[in-house]
């Protein structure tokens, strides 16, 4: 059995509805518009391909202290990850404890037309764990073992990564052509709701 | 009167420049290796004045993973800087252009110059001397401190570039020459 992605996301967002999402690229963020519609919480990176993970290292390193967000949740791709591969590094030595990396992992770059990428050959959960991340699991490719693993994810110490598999099939959606400066200041807005501090 | 950049020597230039990343104030500095950033980076490393409770300092591997875990602390509302050298400016660019300078996030780095008067490499210089160009080519803005700039003068442009990188919504970067140039 192969989990369909868009089942994958709409698991992610109920099991992190109130805490900040940072997606990536491509056709993650267009099957969660279709999924749930856009949403406050939801970071969408539209190009940044390869930086997603360490806009989550960010958000998860300021936010560290704040008491409303338990979790900085990143919804990245195999192809995305290996293209910033070395913040897998950078996660270890820092350990920020509050963020969790799904890697929804089809082994393909998907919106480019689906060529492979290395994710086949490459051992994402044993690399975080010699990295030095908290914790990093396989997910077996059935919803009651995805539903177990977010739910041990939201209440686990961090930084984890979930290593989830997904087949290629994806719906289809539309192009989302938003204005980046209004996403990020939605979302800024939204984490300001109960956070004082100013940059100046 | 001011001792201009010119006369003034390493350890003076290294101190104006931690002068006006204290006046700043960061909660993050994040750094890459340097040799003429040495003393800046031993300000803020362990048993040094500036590496104090609050504030975190960590390497980072990469300018382009740099600039995406600033734009995460900015979008958390932290002060951050970066401090690196205009060799890695080339490595950052897709990223700058992809996230904080499309999504007007501001950003902060401190960038050390390679090339021209002083240089000792007999390479560095094909990817520094280019620097202001590519900024330039990119939209960054970046303000200069070397030779030309009295050296009293360098703390408060630190500072107050901070300030307009705040302002302005987006990314700027110091330029310091660290060097004789």
């Amino acid at each position: 059995m192969t989990l369909y992605r868009p089942d994958v996301l709409r698991e992610i967002d109920e099991a992190f509805a109130d805490q900040p999402v940072v997606l990536t690229i491509g056709g993650v963020i267009r099957e969660m518009l279709a999924l749930v519609g856009r949403k406050p919480n939801h970071l969408y990176s539209l190009d940044a391909m390869g930086q997603t993970v360490a806009i989550g290292l960010g958000l998860a390193l300021g936010l560290e202290e704040e008491q409303r967000h338990a979790k900085v949740v990143v919804v990245e791709g195999d192809g995305s990850l290996l293209m910033g591969f070395s913040v897998l590094a950078t996660v270890g030595a820092l350990k920020p404890s509050k963020l969790v990396v799904a890697v929804v992992d089809n082994g393909v770059y998907l919106a480019t037309g689906g060529q492979p990428t290395a994710a086949s050959t490459t051992d994402f959960v044993q690399v975080a764990l010699d990295c030095g991340w908290a914790a990093a699991r396989d997910v077996p490719s059935e919803m009651a073992a995805l539903r177990d693993a977010l739910d041990w994810a939201r209440a686990a110490a961090g930084p984890i990564l979930l290593r989830i598999r997904v087949g290629t099939e994806q719906p289809k959606t539309d192009f989302f052509l938003e204005d980046p400066v209004l996403l990020a200041r939605e979302f800024e807005a939204w984490l300001r709701k109960n956070v004082a501090r100013r940059l100046v | 009167m001011h001792a201009t950049g010119a006369s003034a020597s390493l350890e003076q230039r290294s101190q104006a420049v931690v002068a006006g990343l204290e006046a700043v104030d960061p909660h993050f500095v994040l750094y890459l290796p340097s040799s003429t950033l040495k003393l800046v980076l031993a300000h803020f490393l362990p048993g040094g004045p500036g590496h104090r409770s609050g504030r975190r300092v960590f390497p980072i591997p990469r300018e382009e993973e740099g600039i995406s875990i600033l734009s995460g602390l900015a979008l958390a509302g932290r002060r951050a800087v970066m401090i690196f050298q205009d060799n890695g400016v080339g490595n950052l660019l897709t990223a700058l252009l992809t996230f904080p300078q499309p999504y007007h996030v501001p950003l902060f780095g401190i960038v050390t110059r390679r090339g021209g008067l002083g240089e000792y490499n007999s390479m560095i210089h094909t990817v520094s001397e280019r620097t202001e160009a590519l900024l330039d080519a990119a939209g960054v803005r970046w303000f200069q401190l070397d030779a030309r700039t009295p050296i009293g003068d360098w703390a408060s442009t630190i500072e107050r570039a901070h300030t307009y990188a705040c302002t302005t919504h987006r990314p700027v970067f110091v330029l310091v020459n660290l060097m004789s140039g």
